[in-house]
């Protein structure tokens, strides 16, 4: 792989000259917003670079298992600061279900897939876990925010449905279908344009790194499939795992759940 | 005094009559602002009682109450017999016919709206009797050409009756209407009220005019921050 030295990588953000001009243009108000992203990123990246050549280096079980351990953590809070829901209330059910849904998927791909002894070897788990973890947070977001942002919002009919005699898990049966649904369309529309529309940066990174397009290609068919099962798997857990404490007993969603309980 | 009837699960009062709903001592708040306290009354079964009271005074949410939808200050709710607790809330509701002050219909057509409730576990048995829809929308002064309409585009009286008929079609022993007649017109006012003096069922219906149920069998007149005791 060419490696890009640090005068040549400081050229691409003259890119980033064409988009902050548009902006202070029309006054969006968002510059100071953009420049703090752009590098809290490229601090992040080159710290966790840094890391991550030691972690792979050392390739440790423990150390491997506790860098997973780590992302799924800020991943879990993440999903609830974006959903607006109380920390105290959902980080556990929401970690237990982002672990369980990105480990099944993993250890299948790592284990059954590529057939590598150690299913947590460091150059393998970690890009794998990150790829299929980056777009579990996204589904998180989407699917377990809709579903108790509808119920809230959508509190007559949910409430004349238990009225009419249905039972908790009936009641909330639309909702969760709502909810899985949006989670799984941006990740189902992805797969049905990919290689037409985009070519995934998986795939592209391996390419530029010397591989032939046909094993990389193999390589992003089985992420994608693993990404699909996980996130499917995740929204589906972190539903059910924050349900049953988020209701009170007689099917009532507590509102408590939320940080701003008018919102 | 309520005298329990182990074999039927009924109660009778002191006269062995049929109390099919007992409120004792029932104290609600909506957020930190006390509705009202220590509010004591029983329904016998077959009986029309009118709840009224002034906007705000927490009319509907003492039905709401008997629904277990809102968790009262203190006191106890009975529906036939059974004390409303979280594990007894489920089949209770099975008992109840509701409609809402503004009943959401979901999604769907007219139809569908109306078969959603046969889906449940618990209504499964009755299904749908197309005479009977068409027989309530002729008694109600609908069209049955509405069945086929998307329920988001009834105007707010079609859409009271046509709730009002979903609650009749699950056959329920207990009504509870939230101001039923709202947004109807005097015809169908008149044809609701027709159907429910015609009724056995027994009756909870809320209303700020006491036009809206002629001769109630008791009058239950919630007053905002009073102590009913």
């Amino acid at each position: 792989m060419i490696d890009i030295a640090p005068l040549r990588l400081a050229l691409i953000y003259l890119l980033m000259l064409l988009p902050l001009s548009i902006l202070l243009w029309y006054g969006v108000g968002m510059v100071a917003q953009v420049l703090l992203a752009l590098l809290r990123m490229t601090c992040q990246l080159l710290l966790v670079g840094i890391y991550l050549e030691l972690i792979f280096d050392l390739d440790l079980l423990w150390l491997n298992l506790l860098w997973i351990t780590v992302m799924i953590g800020v991943a879990d809070v993440s999903v609830v600061r974006g959903c607006g829901f109380r920390l105290s209330r959902f980080c556990l059910p929401l970690f237990l279900a982002m672990l369980l849904g990105v480990a099944i998927p993993l250890v299948f791909f790592i284990g059954c897939v590529l057939h590598v002894p150690n299913v947590l070897e460091a150059r393998f788990a970690i890009p794998i876990a990150g790829m299929i973890l980056g777009n579990c947070l996204r589904a998180n977001i989407v699917g377990i925010g809709r579903f108790y942002g509808d119920i809230k919002d959508g509190e007559r009919r949910y409430l004349m449905t238990l009225a009419q005699g249905a039972t908790w898990t009936e009641a909330i049966r639309p909702f969760v279908r709502d909810a899985i649904a949006a989670a799984l369309a941006p990740t189902t529309a992805m797969m049905a344009t990919m290689g037409l529309v985009s070519l995934p940066g998986m795939m592209t990174g391996a390419m530029m790194g010397g591989a032939e397009p046909l094993p990389a290609i193999k390589y992003q068919i089985a992420i994608m499939v693993s990404i699909f099962a996980s996130t499917g798997m995740t929204v589906f857990l972190a539903i059910q795992m924050t349900a049953r404490q988020s209701f009170n007993g007689y099917g009532v969603l507590d509102l408590g759940i939320f940080v701003d309980k008018k919102k | 005094m309520l005298l329990a009837d182990s074999l039927t699960g009924r109660h009778a009062d002191a006269t062995g009559t049929d109390v099919v709903i007992e409120v004792r001592n029932l104290s609600l708040q909506f957020g930190r602002q006390p509705l009202f306290s220590r509010m004591t009354f029983s329904v016998q079964k077959g009986q029309k009682v009118l709840i009224r009271g002034a906007s705000g005074s927490g009319k509907s949410t003492l039905l709401s109450c008997l629904l277990g939808f809102v968790a009262p200050r203190a006191g106890q709710i009975q529906v036939q017999g059974e004390r409303l607790t979280p594990r007894s809330v489920w089949s209770i509701r099975r008992q109840l016919g509701y409609l809402a002050q503004e009943p959401d219909l979901g999604r769907g057509t007219v139809a569908e709206a109306l078969e959603a409730p046969f889906r449940f576990s618990a209504n499964q048995e009755g299904g749908v009797d197309g005479g009977r829809i068409a027989s309530l929308f002729e008694r109600f002064l609908l069209d049955t050409d509405l069945l086929t309409q998307d329920v988001h585009h009834l105007s707010a009286g079609q859409k009271q009756r046509v709730a009002l008929i979903g609650a009749i079609l699950l056959n329920r022993s207990i009504y509870l209407l939230d101001e039923p007649t709202s947004a109807l017109d005097e015809p169908s006012r008149q044809a609701v009220v027709d159907f429910f003096r015609e009724s056995d069922a027994t009756l909870l219906w809320i209303s700020h005019d006491p036009r809206h149920l002629c001769q109630p069998d008791q009058v239950v007149t919630v007053t905002p921050g009073e102590d009913h005791a």
